[in-house]
């Protein structure tokens, strides 16, 4: 039975079982490789799910809209290793709570799908205890690697460029399942932070603010440098912070549903490298 | 012929230690360069990365960031927090490219007049020999908008 089939029944098991009241899942997009997600509450609908190795938009996102989970009923969703710690620190932000979510968890391997054992959030952390292992060994990405060797003025001219591009659509914060804030530091008018003209200065701005407030929760899913319509390497800027809480203060996003926000909490012998 | 170049500096400070250094700086009669606006804050767990962007945004040359020791905080842990979100801000402030120069960050302590005076001699040194932050202000004219702070 492939991959597909397998969690087909078993998408359709948990709903007939009545264990869920719906299940997120993949569904065919509108072209060939593209994946729409999709939102099956009917058993007989389970055959609209597709599980291959074009799913790789990070679903969790949805189980925050308003009233879902709000009944106490479980929801199935398909989360791949990264999902799964998005469901860590959304619980650990007190968003949800994982009992809730029943994880029908996969790993995209090149063109395959792997299945992974476990249905709780907590039967993935060993599995991601090794993905932190193999984050702290992974070189930074090349683009970092060249940015890092410029001078400030010509890293300043590379950004500059990128951000004249933003048309400040937000793709990138409606896309991440991070940004749940119900009024944006963007949004707020008094005082208005991010200037909110279509100029490179609150582009480069929203950016900077954006990248913050992911430091230490990104999980590197991708969601938003994929929705960007103009391409802006937004993922440099998030790997770029994750890379810093994991070197400064050895944290990695979403471990576990019990790790403490990286900028909520502290340690008395926090580095402190740069401070006069 | 035109004036030479003065640097505008925006120091974010917390109320119970740095402005009070500041002000012992004052009282001592100590000599230091007017190139400072202070902003008093009750605490540095209270700064925001916000607050740099902003002086920036209205067209500072360079921002200072200063508090309590860590161990001093009049509300015991707000400057550990602080520290947190400095070194992230920091680096992200570097991976885009502002210079180093061009935001500090300090310990100074209500008995530390000295030190306050030294160090705003010596950051505005620096940035007067950097020059006017001319990147970022270059995208504040294109707003529109003139530098005000």
């Amino acid at each position: 039975m492939s991959i597909q089939q397998q969690y087909r029944s078993r998408a359709k098991e948990l709903l007939q079982d009545g264990s869920v009241k719906m299940v997120i899942g993949y569904g065919e997009g509108t072209t060939a490789t593209r994946r729409r997600p999709i939102f099956i509450t009917n058993p007989d609908d389970t055959d609209r799910l597709v599980l291959d190795a074009a799913c790789k938009t990070n679903l969790a996102g949805y189980l925050l809209r308003e009233g879902l989970l709000a009944d106490q009923k479980s929801v199935a969703i398909f989360l791949s290793p990264s999902g799964v710690r998005t469901i860590n620190i959304l619980a650990s932000e007190s968003q949800l709570s994982s009992a809730q979510v029943v994880v029908l968890g996969f790993q995209i391997q090149g063109d395959t799908v792997k299945a992974l054992e476990g249905t709780k959030a907590s039967d993935f952390s060993p599995l991601i205890a090794k993905r932190k292992e193999k984050r702290k060994a992974q070189p930074s990405h090349e683009m970092t690697r060249k940015l890092e060797q410029m001078t400030p003025a010509e890293r300043f001219a590379f950004w500059e460029g990128e951000f004249s591009r933003c048309i400040k659509c937000y793709a990138c914060r409606a896309a991440c399942p991070m940004c749940w804030c119900r009024r944006c530091v963007v949004d707020n008018n008094q005082p208005q932070w991010v200037n909110t003209s279509s100029h490179t200065l609150g582009n480069l701005e929203w950016n900077l603010v954006r990248a913050f407030h992911l430091a230490g929760r990104c999980v590197e899913c991708g969601n938003c440098s994929e929705a960007c319509p103009v391409n802006i390497p937004l993922h440099l800027l998030n790997r770029r912070m994750t890379e810093e809480v994991l070197t400064a203060f050895d944290h990695y996003p979403g471990a576990d549903e019990h790790q403490e926000p990286v900028l909520a909490s502290f340690r008395k012998d926090d580095p402190e490298t740069f401070i006069l | 012929m035109s004036e030479p170049f003065e640097p505008k500096i925006v120091a974010f400070v917390c109320t119970y230690c740095t402005y009070a250094g500041a002000d012992l700086a004052g009282t001592s009669r100590l000599k230091y360069p007017p190139n400072v606006r202070i902003v008093r804050l009750p605490c540095t767990g209270r700064i925001s990365p916000m607050f740099i962007l902003k002086a920036f945004q209205k067209g500072a040359d360079g921002v200072l960031v200063s508090g309590c020791h860590p161990g001093d905080c009049h509300f015991d842990h707000g400057n550990y927090h602080a520290r947190r979100r400095w070194t992230a801000f920091n680096a992200l402030l570097h991976f885009t490219g502002v210079p180093e120069e061009r935001v500090k960050f300090s310990w100074i302590s209500a008995a530390e007049g000295i030190k306050f005076a030294e160090l705003i001699d010596s950051i505005t040194e620096e940035i007067r020999q950097a020059g006017p932050f001319e990147q970022y202000h270059k995208l504040i004219a294109e707003t529109g908008s003139v530098a005000s702070v």
